[in-house]
């Protein structure tokens, strides 16, 4: 796991658990907050995608876990290509863009205690989603056998499985490292010895 | 560091003495990590007990410090080296082949 995130051009320190738990709470809480939004102005029309778009960004730039940027190093544990292409615009705007370095790709490796972690983290996520995934199956189980039990649910059918479905795959494409974000003790410095 | 700091087992249930062996050879963890291949927060989580290191790394780590690798890692407590390397030299038994 990498110890710092870049920000604004800024490299934040993220050493400390606290402040990992509160990047991911900080995430969740604008992904869910988008969600609402993206709801109520257009129910999802055509717009469902933007937070699906969101999560990749989060990943890319601060979670980790795909690509060369954010906390937690790729999952496949491979290098990121060098890129060809120039960072995107918003990349460069946000100023959130961090080069590949070529050459060594061991900083991009985990090793086997970093993996046993990763894999722990996908054990717990693969958890969570089943049951997030169990939450439109009941409900369209109800709607079924009794109709008039599932009539206080303010939302049509169509957006609420699609929210549902939105909700597990956004946390398919970020709970396992918001996992290993979260219970990841305090990184000691390099030079800190007990 | 003294030799009493063989740290108790945490989560992996096993004893080692890799902080002392450190200390003594004044090697650093960051050294250490990149002579077995790991990650340096990792040499910490093996001081510390709470990462039961795979049989490969545990031998690496033996090679590493030249000793066998029951001398680094135990499932019981380890002796203090001091305490455990006079009573050897004591032993009438030390030194034969």
């Amino acid at each position: 796991m990498n110890a710092e995130v870049v920000i604004l051009g800024r490299r934040i320190s993220m050493a400390h658990q606290s402040r990992r738990r509160a990047l991911v709470v900080i995430l969740y809480a604008a992904l869910a907050i988008l969600m609402v939004v993206l709801f109520v102005s257009t129910g999802w029309r055509g717009t469902g995608g933007f937070v699906i778009w969101a999560a990749i960004f989060a990943c890319r730039f601060f979670l980790g876990g795909y690509y060369s940027g954010g906390l937690v190093k790729p999952f496949n544990g491979k290098a990121p290509k060098q890129h060809v292409m120039p960072p995107s615009l918003l990349a460069l705007k946000l100023r959130v863009y961090q080069a590949v370095p070529a050459g060594d790709d061991s900083a991009w490796r985990s090793d086997e205690r970093e993996l046993h972690q990763r894999d722990h983290a996908h054990y717990l996520a693969f958890q969570a989603i089943g049951a997030v995934i169990c939450v439109p199956m009941l409900i369209a189980s109800m709607r079924l056998i009794r109709p008039s039990l599932m009539s206080w649910i303010p939302m049509p059918p169509d957006a609420m499985y699609y929210g549902l479905t939105l909700v597990a795959l956004i946390l398919f494409l970020t709970l396992p490292q918001a996992i290993l974000l979260w219970t990841e003790p305090d990184m000691e410095e390099e030079n800190q010895e007990e | 560091m003294n030799d009493n700091d063989v740290q108790p087992p945490g989560e992996s249930g096993l004893y080692n003495r890799i902080a002392v062996l450190r200390a003594e050879r004044g090697i650093s963890r960051q050294s250490l990590a990149d002579g077995v291949g790991v990650n340096y927060q990792t040499i910490g989580f093996l001081e510390r007990g709470d990462y039961g290191p795979s049989l490969k790394l545990a031998f690496q780590i033996a090679e590493y410090f030249d000793l066998p690798v029951e001398a680094i890692f135990s499932t019981r407590p380890l002796k203090p080296l001091s305490q455990q390397v006079y009573a050897s030299s004591k032993s009438p038994e030390m030194g034969k082949p």
